[in-house]
């Protein structure tokens, strides 16, 4: 038996593909319906934006998506890089408290978070932050681990000192541009995290941006599924360009070197 | 050793404690890490704490476990009997699902395969509303899809029992961002698999059947069953998408705490939901627990 | 165990991969209890020529017979051909002995019989005791010995061996090929070794046929082929080669550090005054001290010999090796002249 790719496996994948991208295209179909069978509008598409609460809910997304973004950064991305270079013995220790997160049911955090959070962090929409960072932290550690490991980064950090520079040198020069790419993959799902998380943001009565689509959808339900759709489409595509950023890379590196 | 010293730098810049008399055999690069212990000791150890705090105690304080008894009866025991069902099934279908389609998957390279890889991101993660509104807007009773199987294969996918609403049509819905989860999961085992092995078998005689039998299935069985146990976790524990189909109907561990939660709350089950809560953590460890058990024994080989 | 040696014959067989040629034209005799050696860089069809005949690789043209059965139609599992990979193709869901008793299993041997010849093959390749241990649990010659034991186990009429040494340390991969020697003309089992080693071809082979892009430019015992090499390809692949420039001082004499030599390669297109390349081995050329103008650049003491590198103007040293005995009389920033002890050259036109 070979492990050639046969029309069986182009059959099998092109089936799994229709079967999953139908229901995207019906519900594109479904979203562009105007009301009455009036034939195909775009509509509601604009309906979303003009609805009341679209901006601010919008708005208070992004803001905690940025502050969780920012301590991802603060928090994770120095510790991980500690674990690989100085505490080398704790990366078991840190591995699994940094994937302990998954064994826990996020609606068991939420009744966590309101039992055991003081009023004056549960009063803002900000006490979302340090929760959507927990959430994260078994991808963000992943990703950030397996970056530095296949940097070698220990390495990279000796060969630097031998040859004269300080740790500030060492940090700027040689830490932060090798940890760079793995380092933006994780804010990137930290990002798509915070936005479209829901079950942390309604069990803790936030008025966040997918809380707010859910409650908008009692109104319109085709409007509701334009949102569907645009989130959905608009994730698949910011995926596929970050799947193919390496080659978008190569080509322009390719023609920096011809020239 | 001058480097030992350097390293100690970050945690300076970290806020660890910094450097201090070593009066016992401390090690001080533990400090490095303080920021995470603290980070995760108040952000995810105490809330559970909590929770285990609260679920042993009735509203009068006094130290119980009936709390935890109830989760075995009446509403409460309908509710995680639903989980398990949905979760199960859910396994079953999109393990087998998901395997048949890595298979394929795996042979592929290139462009294809970037593009495969990056849908089945994009897919494991749709949930929600989105996700629920999607199918919906395909296969509820004016969707897309409906109409079509009604007008191309004359299949009234109504006229059965077929419902959205109900325990199958969740189940549809959860197979569609589990079946990626799975390709997900299940491809490295798949990659591991060394084209030797099919030669070494060739040559000694073997036959597709026999090499199917003999090696092909016993090592992949443990990565199977190790990716299905975290579909099964997966599906057991999803809560926006099951709020967002639901219509009430069907009984389901995480919705019921979130009506425990959301301001049906009745004094005295305050701390019910909490033991709910303690309970799908248990449930969800157990898994997580032979998961790892299984993760232990591939990597024997 | 004894195993009745067979012949193999491959006849005129070509396999292009698109528009590269991996075997032009390619025939091959392995007499009984022979244990033939194509060596060759990569790419130069040693393998293809393996893998056609263990039946993985089906798309070739020219026949391949084993025992005079034209083995076209015969599919891979059907062939009884052993077969050693270059690695990771024990099966990791078995232990050794598991693994040496599969081609029995497969043939439905009962499982007694199959125990009791498995341990047998594992006694054979010296792993007695590791019978119950899994692939992960043994180190790279291990493994390989299992594999081989494996192989045998099926009492096949021919034994191919991909490359089975290449991935081990050194140490191992000496008295490895050393064991495999061994086993192979104990049992008498007609034998193709595929490598790129040199040195390890010369050591184990009755034959050693070297192979440059698809084609078999010689085929001989070791010894003649270190001595005579038929072209410039084997003589530098074989053995260390020194390329001297030259130039010819008749249509078969050569001249090359101030000595006329015979052309051991004659060509009719050779003319006089045209600039060559002689190909001489460092052991013939001798060393002695003079005010030549050829210094002595680098001096590498490598045990029993001594490898002198030693400049005479042409872009690239000259290596000489003499017994370290010998060398001792030299240094760096010695003036030396430099003769060959030799009649004749092989010649490389440039």
């Amino acid at each position: 038996m070979k492990r050639q790719f046969t029309w069986l496996d182009k059959t099998i994948i092109a089936f799994a593909g229709f079967f999953f991208i139908a229901p995207l295209i019906a519900a594109a179909e479904y979203s562009a319906r105007g009301y009455g069978n009036k034939g195909h509008t775009l509509s509601n598409y604009s309906w979303i934006i003009h609805q009341l609460g679209f901006s601010p809910a919008l708005w208070t997304s992004l803001r905690i998506a940025a502050i969780t973004i920012l301590i991802v950064l603060v928090l994770m991305v120095p510790t991980v890089v500690y674990v690989h270079l100085g505490g080398r013995k704790y990366r078991r220790l840190v591995e699994i408290l940094c994937l302990l997160p998954i064994v826990i049911p996020v609606v068991s955090l939420a009744i966590g978070a309101q039992v055991a959070m003081p009023k004056s962090l549960q009063s803002t929409s900000y006490e979302l932050c340090f929760f959507y960072v927990v959430v994260a932290m078994p991808y963000v550690y992943r990703t950030l681990d397996i970056g530095l490991q296949s940097v070698s980064l220990s390495t990279l950090v000796e060969a630097s000192h031998s040859l004269g520079a300080n740790w500030i040198k060492t940090l700027l020069m040689v830490i932060i541009p090798a940890i760079r790419s793995s380092t933006t993959g994780a804010l990137f799902i930290t990002f798509a995290l915070s936005l479209g998380e829901y079950t942390l943001a309604v069990l803790l009565h936030f008025h966040t941006f997918p809380t707010w689509a859910t409650n908008a959808s009692q109104q319109n339900i085709y409007g509701s599924i334009a949102i569907s759709v645009t989130t959905l489409g608009g994730a698949w595509i910011l995926l596929i360009l970050v799947a193919f950023l390496p080659r978008i890379k190569s080509l322009f590196a390719r023609k920096e070197r011809v020239a | 050793m001058v480097i030992a010293d350097e390293l100690a730098a970050p945690t300076r810049l970290m806020g660890g404690s910094g450097s201090s008399r070593p009066k016992f055999k401390f090690d001080k690069s533990i400090l490095g890490l303080l920021p995470l212990f603290l980070f995760l000791g108040y952000f995810l150890l105490y809330p559970i704490a909590s929770i285990i705090s609260a679920s042993i105690h009735d509203n009068k304080h006094h130290l119980t476990f009936v709390l935890y008894k109830n989760l075995f009866t009446g509403n409460y025991r309908e509710a995680f009997i639903g989980s398990f069902k949905l979760a199960f099934y859910s396994m079953i279908v999109s393990g087998i699902l998901g395997a048949l389609i890595c298979w394929s998957v795996v042979k592929t390279s290139g462009v294809v395969r970037t593009i495969t890889s990056s849908a089945a991101g994009v897919l494991a993660n749709t949930g929600g509303v989105p996700l629920a509104f999607m199918f919906i807007a395909a296969f509820g009773q004016e969707g897309l899809i409906t109409k079509l199987l009604l007008k191309v294969f004359h299949w009234d996918l109504y006229g059965g029992s077929f419902d959205l609403y109900n325990f199958w049509g969740i189940l549809l819905v959860y197979c569609f961002f589990q079946i990626p989860l799975m390709v997900i999961i299940f491809t490295p085992a798949l990659e591991n698999l060394r084209v030797e092995w099919i030669e070494a078998n060739e040559s000694l005689g073997g036959s597709k059947l026999q090499y199917f039998r003999h090696v092909l299935i016993p090592v992949l069985l443990p990565s199977f069953f190790s990716a299905c146990l975290l579909l099964f976790a997966s599906a057991f524990s999803a809560f926006a998408t099951a709020a967002a189909m639901s219509n009430g109907s069907i009984p389901l561990a995480p919705l019921f705490i979130g009506n425990l939660v959301n301001g049906n709350v009745i004094p005295d089950q305050a701390n019910q939901g909490d033991a709910m809560a303690m309970g799908m953590i248990i449930v969800s460890l157990f898994v997580i627990a032979a998961y790892l058990l299984l993760l232990r024994v591939t990597r024997k080989r | 165990m004894d195993l009745h040696g067979s012949t193999v014959e491959f006849r005129n067989v070509k396999r292009t991969f698109g528009t590269v040629k991996a075997l032009d034209d390619f025939s091959l005799t392995i007499k009984p209890g022979e244990l033939v050696t194509l060596l060759g860089p990569s790419g130069c069809g040693k393998t293809t020529a393996l893998r056609i005949l263990a039946g993985i690789d089906k798309e070739h043209e020219g026949i391949v017979e084993i025992d005079g059965k034209d083995m076209s139609q015969v599919p891979a599992n059907k062939r009884n051909i052993g077969m050693v990979f270059q690695a990771y193709s024990l099966f990791p869901n078995m232990t050794a002995i598991e693994n040496v008793a599969y081609g029995l299993r497969v043939r439905g041997v009962d499982s007694h019989k199959r125990e009791a010849r498995a341990r047998e093959l594992l006694d054979l390749v010296g792993l007695s005791t590791q019978a119950d241990r899994r692939p992960t649990q043994l180190s790279g010659g291990q493994q390989q010995r299992v594999a081989l034991a494996r192989a045998l186990a099926i009492e096949p009429s021919v034994l191919l061996l991909d490359e089975p040494l290449s991935a081990l340390d050194a140490q191992v991969r000496a008295q490895l090929r050393e064991e495999i020697r061994r086993i192979q003309s104990t049992i008498g089992i007609s034998t193709l070794f595929v490598t790129h080693d040199q040195e390890e071809a010369m050591a184990i082979s009755d034959r050693v046929g070297v192979m440059n892009k698809g084609v078999l430019e010689q085929i001989d015992e070791p010894g003649k082929l270190y001595n005579k090499p038929r072209t410039p390809f084997v003589a530098g692949f074989v053995g260390l080669t020194n390329y001297i420039p030259a130039v010819m001082d008749s249509k078969s004499t050569v001249l090359v550090l101030n000595q006329v030599l015979d052309v051991s390669d004659h060509s009719a297109e050779a003319k006089k005054g045209e600039e060559v390349r002689a190909l001489v081995r460092p052991e013939e050329l001798q060393v002695d001290k003079a005010n030549d103008g050829s210094t002595v650049i680098t001096k590498s003491f490598l045990g029993p010999v001594t490898r002198l590198g030693i400049d005479v103007g042409s872009p690239a040293l000259i290596y000489a090796e003499l017994t370290s005995k010998e060398a001792r009389k030299f240094d760096t920033g010695d003036n030396v002249k430099l003769s060959i002890n030799s009649d004749s050259v092989m010649i490389e036109y440039v």
